[in-house]
């Protein structure tokens, strides 16, 4: 048993803060860690920075507990705790003006490519917070071009540089030989270098304004806020889990097949334990398989942030995320396996996405098992067509080598309790917060044409709510011959639905040469696209939630107006019948074919 | 008294959802406030009622102030609340075929990962209202795939048997090569003949097919509305007798002639919230304060903060309509005016372990704060005001509406129950929380301008702007506080300060590694040549005296987001422009994001001509001192501590070079200022109460 809460803060002196009070610093702090997210959104240099926002910022305190996260990535929410414990851990001698990078899954970081800078906070002497910031680089100088490195079989093939809380700033100055290593090693050290500075804008800017707090309030307030915070956060969250039923649930997911690496794909095991009566839910992964030989094994942070993010899912959306609230959540992780805690010096260099998005959609559909109105169906997954990593060079700026990950593809949302799915979701570690590349911003910037990406009809998980559709994506280098890196999922394995709703469609990526020959694309690997051939992929759409005979025809009626679903499958998946077209804009329901459909439907079910 | 430079007067209107504000400038410079209901159906009978109540007051008749006026300036929120509710014409969406999308999927984003309860938006266009068109264009400008015209012949066909009222066109990379918008422009007045439609290269050549779509497609949903409107109105104006010349404010805050924004309505899209910024300039100005002007409008319901800095008012390409998000993306520039959903109906409540909430809900104008006695019983932050004994239940509104002191203390009650304290300090918390979110909005626009607030003034308008705005600018450490008197009609007072612009864009990417000098000063050409058609209208009406500025948005290499920088002349033709242009963006950088990169390589991407004509410039004279009363005294809380003694002083009785120091608390007709106990007002020449906070 591994419980997530750590020890109290030192006991202050003050007395409990007026109401007032703890609501005017919870809207302070809220705006210090928004003013980090800010600064990094629009300092970033890389796409995955300023277009995806694949990156977070929040604070912790001292003694290394979550205080403050905004807005961040749920893959994200937890860890930079044990990244600044393992700061402290690592120096005896943390000064302020120091500045830390850290990227080492070992002890605490998501994946080699999330760089995080931490700067020790300190008033009057005292250390008193950190300030974080953790971006995903474009590049880290793996082996090959991609910070997604499947095949790699330890960290050695995996080849990034790998910084274990490693300082980069004394009294404010950089420690240059660390940059210069980094500006070495990693391709496009220029884009790597702005990502930097963005990161040391946002930590800084952090800095500056705890100091004015701190100014303001001294810390013996700001003490007994962080005490209380920490009360207030536990109080919602156990709030929250107390209105669940009571249950054990056992739920089994799998991401695709990997051959050769793993022919029978990666199976993803979860326990869930709700105690109702305590407020308390406790997850247990150490049902897992043991570490692999390949990249996609999770980090303790991604193992823990991701099947916890499973959970905030389904409860009220404003429970801060925090080392109050992970009170409430007992996590059972075992040292050697996929999902859990990575034993050294295997890979977890995919750990992010692929394992962890499939490890978040088991955890939220496992909560539908506790009933009608909990939990939601499985997002849409996999890093398909519209989010490789290309490379190759720029014919149209001196040939200059280029490498980013492309954002600008999509995956369908699940669908809920409440919602049919969000269509820009992305994946769901992301869960819609990333922003979409612009087509022309993205031609701009890189030789690359894109000749399609609309949203797909009839391949949304069917439900009372469904899923959202994923898009067709087809595009080729517009120069050089463009290297495609990819690690996709969902090319066997779909987003499910729950509660009787249906499943997503599958994937799929398609090479298509210049005479228009198709052949299917490997789901994990790296290809080069000369001009005029073309990477054509159809992206995943999210699960439905329950029945899709009780989805209200009105709704049908609308998906279809809209092309989201054709004719014959509303039909033959929600039992809705028509009358006129929607050419003429005289499409309705016919209310009493519909019912009678959907009595036939529901009677050749049962039979 | 400041002498007038006008000879003629000017009328200012400024039509809300709700009410019709009207400003009279005489010659003199004194302002006369009118307010009536909106009456949407036939705009001019409210404006009527508005003008009338000023006249009265100033013992003229309607035709006599109509006859006096030189010029009459418009802002109006009818294309803002169409696009928001959604009744605008049905409207067809022609894009690139492939790419049908562009509405749907937007630039992504959301608010928060874990909240599954709301609602995917629903595109500007519908999806089944979508036309794709086959062609294709490189972002070099090559044409990939010629225009197929007969199947855009037969889209149109389709468009023509169903119905549509408009018709919006944006094609990729139209901006880098504008014919098969052109051709299609052509086709749709061949076909459509009298359709109203909008091409994406000719309204907005920006990059990013998404914003540059929504502008377009927002701007044809509009067109038949707007037109009959601004046609309407022209009509019942001359109808009324009035002779001079009418101007209607804009999205940039300033203002255009009628045929000009009846080409393109949408720029009169959110131009309410652009003029709040070109009134905080001018009263900032009359007062000598050179600082950066951060000026709040606080309404009922939302509260809007806008920067400007060395007399230049911040421009944005992102302002949404709605939400963030969920909202629609204007996509032109906009002052940069941004809203938050806090305002003196903003209601407090407590969430399942007890912690303080203020807004976004609010209780609106109807039922309104409980004090309203309109069948409100939620406390709002109005309710707490009242507690505070902020707010006289008998003057509210110069006595105009009665407030329920009693409902207000029992509404407040209930929260400070739950939480255990009393009901002062319950009131006081509700306005503390409601302080600091708006403390988190002014912080948002100073961070993405690199802005210290320590450094910058406040102009506080709105009704309830004096409520809290010295609080508000002391936690900010700001350097001062201005409240006009004429605080409660900010929008129609900037409207009265406004210069006329026009603005005209190009897009012409080139980097600072290989600048394209050629490319850009022939984009800058086009820009003067759209400019000069505008120039030439108004010159034969009267208006000559133009200057014109030019902008650029530009990046550092892959970069996404833009950074809007000054060029150093019109065109870009020598070495040393260029060097100054180069360097004037790593100092904007370096500004905003306290870092630049100058080993980087900048990418410029669109560029923007700006025409302006000054308006004669009004002086304000004061109005204050008519008559005389003793300040009265009224128990009110400033802290959660007791309640101090506190005069409360009638504006009307003040004169220029007045002092009320606080505690204290001014009583407007339309608008209220609190004086926390250390705190001094002044009141200027320039009719405007000054709060100097640099000590």
């Amino acid at each position: 048993m591994k419980p997530l809460q750590t020890e109290a803060l030192d006991q202050g002196t003050g007395s409990a803060l007026s109401p007032m009070l703890l609501a005017v610093l919870a809207n302070r702090f809220d705006g210090v860690v928004r003013e980090m997210t800010n600064t990094m959104l629009r300092t970033g240099r890389s796409a995955v920075i300023n277009s995806a926002r694949d990156f977070s910022c929040g604070i912790t305190t001292a003694d290394n507990e979550l205080f403050a996260t905004a807005e961040g990535l749920p893959a994200h929410t937890y860890g930079l705790n044990l990244q600044t414990a393992a700061m402290c851990a690592f120096h005896d001698d943390i000064a302020e003006g120091d500045a830390y990078l850290h990227n080492d899954p070992y002890s605490g970081n998501s994946h080699p490519a999330d760089h995080t800078l931490i700067v020790p906070v300190f008033w009057q002497g005292e250390h008193v917070f950190n300030v974080c910031a953790k971006a995903h680089q474009a590049d880290i100088g793996n082996s090959l071009p991609t910070t997604y490195h499947a095949a790699a079989k330890d960290i050695y093939e995996e080849g990034a540089l790998i910084f274990p809380a490693v300082r980069v700033q004394r009294a404010r100055q950089n420690v240059d030989d660390i940059i210069r290593m980094c500006q070495r090693r990693i391709r496009v050290p220029d884009y790597w270098y702005g990502d930097f500075l963005a990161m040391l804008a946002s930590v800084r800017t952090g800095e500056k304004r705890v100091h004015e707090i701190f100014a303001k309030y001294g810390p013996d307030v700001l003490r007994q806020f962080v005490r209380e915070w920490f009360d207030y956060s536990e109080a919602r969250m156990r709030q929250a889990l107390r209105g669940l039923p009571t249950a054990t649930i056992e739920r089994r997911g799998a991401h695709d097949p990997l051959p050769p690496m793993m022919p029978d794909g990666i199976p993803v095991h979860v326990k869930l334990t709700v105690d109702a009566e305590n407020g308390e839910v406790e997850i247990d992964l150490t049902g897992n398989i043991d570490n692999m030989d390949n990249g996609l094994n999770l980090s303790e942070s991604c193992s823990i942030s991701n099947s916890v993010a499973g959970v905030f899912n389904c409860l009220p959306p404003d429970i801060p995320r925090n080392g109050g609230s992970y009170r409430c959540v007992r996590m059972k992780l075992r040292e050697g396996a996929a999902i859990g805690i990575p034993k050294f010096p295997h890979s977890c260099s995919v750990a992010t996405t692929n394992v962890s998005d499939r490890l978040l959609n088991t955890v939220q559909s496992a909560l539908s098992d506790l009933g009608e109105g909990y939990g939601l169906a499985e997002g849409g997954v996999g890093m398909g067509a519209g989010f490789c990593v290309i490379s190759g060079r720029d014919a149209r700026h001196d040939d200059h080598a280029y490498v980013n990950q492309l954002i600008i593809g999509n995956n369908g949302g699940p669908g809920g309790p409440v919602c049919d799915g969000w269509i820009t979701y992305g994946i769901p570690v992301v869960a819609g917060l990333m922003y979409r590349d612009s087509v022309e911003i993205s031609e701009l910037s890189y030789p690359i044409h894109y000749r399609e990406i609309r949203l797909t009809q009839d391949t949304m998980g069917t439900g009372r709510r469904r899923g959202a559709p994923g898009v067709r994506i087809t595009y080729g280098p517009s120069h050089h011959p463009m290297t495609v890196v990819f690690a996709a999922d969902g090319q066997v394995n779909p987003a499910r639905g729950v509660r009787g709703g249906g499943d997503g469609n599958i994937g799929s990526m398609h090479i298509i040469d210049a005479e228009g020959a198709v052949t299917r694309a490997p789901s994990v690997g790296q290809i080069t696209l000369p001009k005029g051939s073309w990477l054509s992929g159809i992206e995943l759409a999210g699960g439905g939630y329950g029945d899709p005979l009780d989805r209200e025809p009105e709704l049908v009626h609308e998906d279809v107006l809209e092309r989201y679903v054709s004719l014959d499958h509303a039909r033959q998946a929600y039992g809705v019948e028509f009358m006129g077209s929607a050419d003429d804009d005289t499409l309705a329901v016919d209310s009493a074919a519909t019912a009678a459909l959907r009595d036939a439907l529901r009677h050749a079910r049962s039979n | 008294m400041a002498q007038a430079t006008s000879s003629g007067w000017r009328i200012s209107v400024d039509t809300g959802g709700t009410f019709t504000d009207v400003v009279i400038a005489d010659d003199q410079g004194h302002f006369t406030i009118g307010k009536a209901l909106t009456t949407p159906a036939r705009i001019y009978q409210g404006l009527e009622a508005a003008l009338l109540a000023a006249a009265e007051s100033l013992g003229l008749g309607l035709t006599e102030i109509l006859a006096r006026s030189e010029i009459f300036i418009y802002g109006t929120t009818r294309a803002t609340n169409a696009i928001v509710t959604g009744t605008i014409a049905k409207t067809a969406f022609l894009t690139t075929a492939g790419f049908p999308d562009v509405l749907v999927l937007r630039e992504g984003g959301k608010f928060n990962p874990h909240d599954f309860s709301k609602p995917f938006p629903k595109p500007y266009v519908p999806r089944r209202y979508t036309f794709e068109i086959d062609e294709r264009i490189d972002a070099a400008g090559h044409v990939v795939r010629p225009l197929d015209e007969e199947q855009a012949a037969a889209v149109l066909r389709t468009v023509a048997a169903r119905g549509f009222e408009a018709c919006a066109v944006s094609l990729l990379w139209a901006t880098a090569n504008p014919a098969h918008e052109q051709r299609l422009g052509a086709l749709i007045e061949a076909e459509l003949p009298g359709l109203p439609y909008t091409l994406s290269h000719a309204l907005n050549p920006i990059l990013r097919e998404y914003r540059r779509a929504s502008s377009v497609a927002i701007d044809a949903s509009i067109k038949p509305l707007m037109q009959a409107h601004l046609r309407d109105l022209q009509a019942d104006l001359r109808a009324a007798g009035y002779q001079g010349e009418i101007l209607v404010s804009t999205t940039i805050g300033g203002c255009i002639d009628v045929d000009s924004v009846i080409a393109r309505p949408i720029h009169t899209v959110r131009s309410g919230p652009a003029m709040g910024p070109v009134a905080g300039r001018r009263y900032a100005a009359l007062e000598q304060r050179s600082e950066p002007v951060l000026v709040v409008d606080t309404g009922g319901t939302t509260f809007d903060v806008s920067l400007v800095r060395d007399g230049t008012i911040a421009i944005t390409q992102e302002t949404w309509l709605g939400e963030r998000f969920t909202g629609h993306m204007l996509g032109i520039p906009a002052v940069d005016a941004r809203s938050v959903g806090a305002g003196g109906g903003s209601i407090a409540w407590l969430d399942a372990a007890n912690l303080l909430h203020v807004g976004p809900q609010s209780a609106g104008a109807e039922p309104g704060p409980a004090c309203y006695g309109r069948g409100g019983t939620a406390p709002t932050v109005t309710d707490a005001a009242l507690v505070l004994g902020y707010l006289d239940p008998d003057f509210f509104l110069g006595g105009r509406m009665r407030l329920d002191a009693e409902a207000a203390r029992q509404a407040v009650a209930r929260v400070a129950g739950s939480l255990g304290i009393g009901t002062e300090e319950a009131a006081f918390s509700i306005f503390a929380v409601s302080n600091e979110i708006m403390i988190n909005a002014i912080k948002d626009i100073t961070v993405s301008e690199g802005i210290n607030p320590a450094e910058a003034v406040i102009v506080a308008g709105g009704g309830a702007a004096g409520l809290n705005i010295v609080p508000i600018a002391r936690e900010l450490a700001c350097r001062g506080v201005i409240v006009p008197r004429t605080a409660s009609v900010l929008s129609a007072c900037g409207m009265q300060f406004s210069d006329i612009q026009a603005e005209a864009s190009a897009s012409a990417p080139t980097r600072s590694d290989a600048f394209d000098r050629r490319r850009v000063n022939d984009a800058l050409a086009g820009i003067d040549a759209r400019l000069d058609t505008f120039a030439e209208r108004l010159a034969a009406r009267g208006f000559a005296a133009a200057s014109r500025h030019y902008r650029v948005d530009a990046h550092y290499a892959a970069q996404v987001w833009d950074l809007a920088v000054d060029l150093p002349a019109a065109r870009i033709d020598n070495d040393a422009h260029q060097a100054a242009l180069i360097e004037a963006f790593h100092d904007a950088h370096r500004r905003v994001f306290e870092v630049d990169d100058r080993a980087s390589p900048i990418e410029f991407l669109g560029w923007t001509g700006r025409l302006s004509i000054a308006l004669p410039e009004i002086r304000i004279a004061g109005t204050g001192g008519q008559t005389t009363a003793a300040p009265a005294m009224r128990a009110v809380h400033f802290d959660i501590g007791g309640p101090v003694p506190t005069a409360i002083v009638r504006g009307d009785t003040l004169a220029a070079g007045a002092v009320v120091d606080g505690p204290a608390i001014i009583e407007e007709a339309t608008t209220t200022l609190v004086l926390p106990p250390g705190t001094r007002a002044t009141l200027s020449a320039a009719d405007s109460y000054v709060v100097d906070l640099a000590n």
